[in-house]
Order: C-alpha cells, then structure tokens, then sequence
C-alpha cells in the first residue's frame, strides 16, 4: 500500500506502526508527551500542517490533524520547513544533524528530550519506515 | 587593533605594542595571533618557568561587543605540561573590560622580584604588592583585591595556591570560577611572581561599521537564543549532553577502563536542574547562560559543574553524586587546578592502587578506593600543596606514570590529559586528541558534535557515522580550521550560529570584506603555524597518538568492541593537511601557500 507524506493516511499508518513494533515499545517505554510536527510550507506546501501524536509508554494513544498549535501546548513542538522534514524521511538528513544545524527546532522540555534521544531516533526510524512516497 | 601592553616584570618597563597590519589581517586575534607574535620566543630551550617565558593574554575582534558568545579571551605562552605550545581560554568579563580599558592585550615577559598584581585602568598601570594575596585561594584573592582597590566592579584575572606550589596544570581564574584552565599557563604566571591582573574600562569597543554590525548581531543573538543547542545548555548546562553521550558510549568511566556505570541519570545536567540548580550565570552578553548556580547542603549558593568536570570528577571515578562533585570541582577551583586534568591524575592514581602498583606504603597509609570521594578530596588536597604523592601527581599523568614505569597507562598525548569525549564512541576525536597543538584537547575541535549530527554544510563538512574511520579525516581538519577561528576571536564554540553570519560580524568589527573561505583559510593558517611552533619544540609523527586505553575497545556499554582504525585515520589527515608522513611537518609548498614562508625556511 503507497503511504504518501503528508496525509492523514500517512499518520494513520505512523500511529499503527508505533502501536506494533516491538523495538519502539521497549525504547520508548519510559516516554510521556506527546507531540506536534509543525510542518511549515514552502515551495511544495502551500499551508502549515500540524499533525499532533500522543505518546505514552511506548504507544501512540491517539492522533490528529489540528489547524493550529492548541492552546493547551503539546509536550513537544517539531517545528521546520516540508523540504526537511521530507529529507529526515528520505534518510537524507539525519535527525540529530537537522536538531544541530538550525533546521528542525524542538521546543518543550529539554530535560525530557536529552533523556530520550533514543526514543526520539527510533520515533523517527517507525515514521521513515511508514512511508513509502513523499510529496515532491 | 587597539595596542597590546608589553610588560616586562623584571624592569617594569611597559611599552604600547602595535601589531603589524598584515599580521592583524591573516591571523585575526586571540590564539591564532598570538602564535604569530610568540612564534620566534618559544623555542626548544625555552623554559616555560623562566623570566623570558612569554604569557600573552589576547582579545579577539569580537570581543567584548554585543555580538554573541563573544566575553572571552585567550592566554598563549609556553606549556610547563607539555612542553608544547600553549593556549587556554576563559569566559567571564575580564576580556571585555581589558578591551574596554583601551587595550586588546597583555604581554608578560620578566620575573617580579616579590610577588604582586597588576591594575590596569583607564589610563593606570600599576605594579601593587601581592605578599598578603600570595597563599591564598582563587575564589578569595579574587574577593581581597577587589576590595583593597575599592572597585567592586574590576574584574581580576588570578592564580591559586596550586601553580605558586608549581603544580603543571594549575590554571588562570577570573569572575569566580572561569577558568583558563588547561596547559598549565597558571604556573607560568606564578613563575613570574604575578598573583593577579585586575583590570577596569569604561571605553567603548572599537567596532569599524557599527551601523553594519547592529542588525547582524541583533539577529545573531536572536538566533543563538532560540536554537536547540543553546535552549538545551541554557536549561541544562553542558551537562545536559550526559545521557546522550553515555548511550553513544562516548563517556568515559573508571579511568577509560569501563563502559557502564549506572548513576549517570543521577550526575546528569537534567538530574542537576531537577536537584540542586537554582540558576544561570553568563559570560558578558551571552544570551545562552550555560553557567550554573547551585545550592549545596550548606545553604549557600555554588558554582555548579559543566560537562568535563561532571565526568571528570564522577564516573571517570566512579563517583555518582551531584554535590559531591560539584565540592570537588570548587576545591580544585579554589586551589587553581584545572579539573579535567586533576581527574585524569586522580583516576590514574586509583587505577595504579587497585593494580597494586601504587600501595598503602607509597600514599602514606591512604587506601584508594573508587567512588570514595573523601579519598578524592584528601589526593587534591595533597596534589595543590604538592605534598608526599601529590609532590607526584602534581606534575600530570605522563610524569606520575613514567615515575611508576607505566607510562603506556597515562590516557594523556603529549602530556596533556585526554579530555572526557570518548573517541571511541565518537571516532573523530581520535584525531583531534591525537593532533591538537596542544596536546588531547576537546576544544581546539569539538568534533563530537560533529559526530552527533552538527554538520554545517557551508563549511564543507558532511556527516559521517559517528564510528566512520578515515573517510572523516578531511571533514575533522576542516573542523579544526574553523575552531582555529572561533579561537582566534575568542567566541564560545556553543555559539551555534551559521558560520555565514559570523564572517559578517567579523567583517563589521574589522572593516573586512572577507568570505567565509578565508576565514577558514587563516584558520588552517594559524593551525600549522602552531603546529610549526610545536615542531621547532621537538614534536614529530610518533607524537600524533592515541593512548593505549583508547585504542582497547570497551568490553560493556554502546560503544563495546569498537575499535578506532588510527592509523588509516591518521594516514588520511595527513594527507588532507598536507603533512610530510615521515616527519609530520607541513609540507613546504602547504606553509608557502599559507603565506608563511618564513616558517618554512625554519623548519625545511
């Protein structure tokens, strides 16, 4: 089945896939927040997409696309341009190089987030795994 | 440039000393200049503790301006450690007010008849008598002269007790606890009788085009506050980095001998601000504040550890408490040691008692145990007042393992100690350590971040995987080239902001119109005059090394059974740099291109 990025398919397939695989359950078990991919437009995108997950224990409890950041902030904002976010899912750009070179900002608990990189790689290698096209 | 204040202790002559315009132009400031100024004084039979021993104490263009991270400022000479080369910088407010006092900076030569401390005002030099500071502690002479010159607000550059006793990596300290802490420049300073510069100005910083440079510098702080890396050291300090490098398996523990230890969630910069944090410090207008404030059991407020020192004076001795560490640091802090180096001897001591090569008989009745911080605190104690097996360990790893004949245990290069990034959970410190000017340092290239993912293409770096060999041997010397220029401004290297933006700053201070090519070009400049400099000292291929721990792998944690390919690593960085293989000099036509011909004809 084609999964395109961006689609509420793609999310549908992204919330499974976090709920089945064995590797992200384990890693990710001390995880609590959930989280917002602001995906800012440009030349492909015409409209920013936010596309919220919440995450807890290992699992993905819920999804949605919202039409903005909510008033009751999620636990973490991935904030960056569509073309980046399509190069973290194509592998071309490694995601703790986007973190450290200006190109994807993550806003929320610091704390947390240094504590669960790992979980944050292996969110990551789950969402790259999903998709199989990306809007280009 | 504003004048450098030449002072010769001996005579107290001072001169005002104007650097050559090209000079200025190709070297910049701070460490990379002061390698072209020092370049014809440190030679061989130069002894580091000897009046004619230059300490140079540099500014950088950006300093003390508004431009971020820019509050620090470099001391050069040559290093009683190493016997190498020499530079170490400090963050605070002192390189700012010495900018502002309408110099950009201080060199030293001469010995002082009797102990004394310099004040440097708008318009004073003054020689004042030190014998009532000598002996006393950084934190407290720092307090003493303040308060004898009346002026709260001067900002006093100092040595401890530590480099008087002759200690080899004995520091220079100023605001509290900033230190210029690697390469034993402190013992230079107490070889010269000199307790102290405190320095006041009240001018302002000569920049070429403030109107140019006001926007780009608002936008830079801008930026630099809101990008990952700062929100991350701001929140956290640079111990924020803990966990991640424990899971790369780039932190050190028990002397580099161990993988594992299972309290680093408790000493981590996270663990530090749920805990003990009460606040931040920062350097003159910095806008990340990664310095921090704890409280401690006393009630009182404390600085609290960075990175290095986390590690350095925790796993790497088994130690796993935040307090704790952070009593031990500010004990090294106040004798004036630097802690990287005092856990590399301290670690160094308790593996050589558990091995049985040090006993009871040799640490007068003291049993080194790991984790024990009582222990600990008593052999720093003893290392600052050079005292029984502190008389030892005081003269740094490669002095106490050669004393012991293991010498092959000591995790130093070329006498310096190896910092605490691991380069066998991040590879491309392999050849930073092994390569530094300076002997294994994290600073002349802080290439693990490279390795985690800060890639920045516009300087010509691609990622490689953080275990990758020789394939990241060029991408690690251009590395080093753009830190080469961080130094020579003397800017943070946390200042994450695109190196496009800094040769902007750089061209509004100076009235530049130069490209970020040749930045980066007078940084690999400045890297192979220091590295001429270090081969007029003696300094040729065998030198570039890796201890023998570093080239174990580890038998337990995420880097296990990793084993760096150093000399296919090594062999490609030489050719990358263009370095003679047999000799490990630069090769005649790289100095000429580099416009240093004069130190081609010395070392060809």
């Amino acid at each position: 089945m084609t999964v395109m990025f961006p689609s509420p398919e793609w999310l549908k397939a992204l919330e499974d896939k976090l709920n089945s695989d064995d590797r992200y359950a384990q890693i990710a078990k001390k995880w609590e927040g959930d989280i917002l991919c602001q995906i800012e437009p440009d030349g492909l995108l015409k409209e920013s997409l936010f596309y919220y997950l919440d995450l807890w224990h290992g699992t993905c409890r819920s999804t949605a696309i919202l039409d903005a950041v909510p008033e009751d902030k999620p636990a973490f904002i991935l904030l960056a341009p569509y073309a980046n976010f399509a190069k973290i899912l194509k592998g071309e750009l490694d995601p703790m190089q986007a973190m450290l070179t200006r190109k994807l900002q993550v806003q929320g608990n610091m704390a947390l987030m240094m504590r669960s990189v790992p979980t944050v790689l292996d969110f990551v290698r789950c969402a790259r795994e999903v998709t199989t096209e990306i809007l280009s | 440039m504003q004048p450098i204040l030449k002072i010769d202790l001996s005579s107290r002559q001072i001169e005002h000393y104007r650097v050559p315009i090209a000079w200025e132009h190709d070297f910049i400031g701070g460490a990379s200049l002061g390698a072209r100024l020092l370049y014809s004084s440190i030679i061989a039979t130069l002894d580091p503790c000897s009046p004619e021993s230059p300490l140079l104490f540099l500014t950088g263009p950006l300093t003390g301006t508004a431009g971020p991270a820019v509050g620090r400022f470099v001391v050069c000479g040559k290093s009683p450690a190493t016997g190498l080369w020499a530079e170490s910088n400090a963050g605070g407010f002192w390189g700012p007010e010495l900018r502002q006092a309408g110099y950009d900076g201080i060199w030293i030569t001469g010995k002082a008849d009797k102990p004394l401390y310099l004040w440097i005002a708008d318009g004073v030099i003054e020689f004042r008598d030190a014998a009532g500071h000598w002996g006393k502690d950084t934190y407290e002479s720092q307090d003493a002269i303040r308060e004898e010159l009346g002026q709260q607000g001067a900002h006093v550059a100092v040595i401890g007790p530590a480099a008087e006793n002759g200690v080899v990596f004995a520091g220079i300290f100023c605001d509290h606890g900033r230190t210029a802490g690697r390469t034993g420049l402190g013992t230079v300073m107490a070889s010269k009788n000199l307790k102290a510069i405190a320095v006041r100005g009240t001018g302002k910083i000569p920049i070429a085009d403030p109107d140019g440079f006001r926007p780009i510098r608002s936008e830079a702080n801008r930026m630099l506050k809101n990008e990952n890396q700062s929100r991350v050291i701001r929140e956290l300090g640079t111990a924020g980095v803990a966990e991640y490098a424990d899971y790369l398996g780039s932190m050190p523990k028990k002397y580099f001998t161990q993988g594992v230890f299972d309290r680093v969630e408790d000493i981590s910069g996270a663990a530090m601000s749920e805990t003990i944090l009460v606040g931040n410090s920062a350097c003159h207008a910095c806008v990340i504040a990664c310095g921090r404030v704890v409280r401690l059991d006393d009630g009182e407020k404390h600085k609290g550890p960075e990175f290095e020192t986390v590690v350095g004076l925790g796993p790497n001795l088994l130690i796993g408490d935040l307090p704790t560490i952070t009593k031990l640091m500010e004990l090294c802090d106040r004798h004036g040691m630097d802690t990287i180096s005092t856990g590399g001897v301290l670690g160094l001591a308790l593996l050589f008692f558990e091995k049985g090569i040090l006993t009871e008989k040799d640490t007068n009745g003291l049993k080194l145990t790991w984790g024990d911080a009582q222990v600990v605190e008593e052999l720093i104690h003893r290392i600052a007042q050079r005292k029984n097996i502190g008389a030892i360990m005081g003269q740094g790893t490669r002095y106490f393992a050669r004393h012991f004949n293991q010498e092959a245990m000591a995790v130093q290069v070329n006498g310096l100690e190896v910092a605490y990034q691991d380069p066998r959970g991040v590879s491309g410190m392999a050849l930073v350590y092994a390569t530094s000017p300076r002997g294994a340092c994290h600073n002349q290239s802080d290439y693990y971040f490279v390795d985690w993912g800060q890639a920045d293409p516009s300087l010509g770096l691609e990622y490689f995987d953080r275990q990758a060999g020789a394939e990241k041997a060029a991408n690690v010397a251009i590395h080093q080239n753009w830190r080469t220029v961080n130094n020579a401004l003397v800017m943070c290297i946390f200042a994450n902001n695109p190196p496009e933006e800094i040769a902007a700053l750089v061209n509004y201070a100076c009235g530049y119109k130069r490209t970020l090519k040749d930045l980066l070009l007078a940084g690999e400049r400045a890297w192979n005059l220091k590295r001429a400099i270090n081969i007029r000292l003696g300094l040729s291929a065998v030198n570039d090394r890796l201890p023998q721990a570093l080239m174990q792998p580890y038998l337990d944690g995420n880097s296990a059974g990793y084993r760096i390919e150093f000399p296919e690593m090594l062999a490609a960085y030489y050719q990358a740099r263009d370095w003679d293989a047999a000799t490990g000099k630069p090769t005649k036509e790289k100095l000429i291109t580099l416009g240093l011909e004069d130190v081609a004809q010395d070392i060809w």
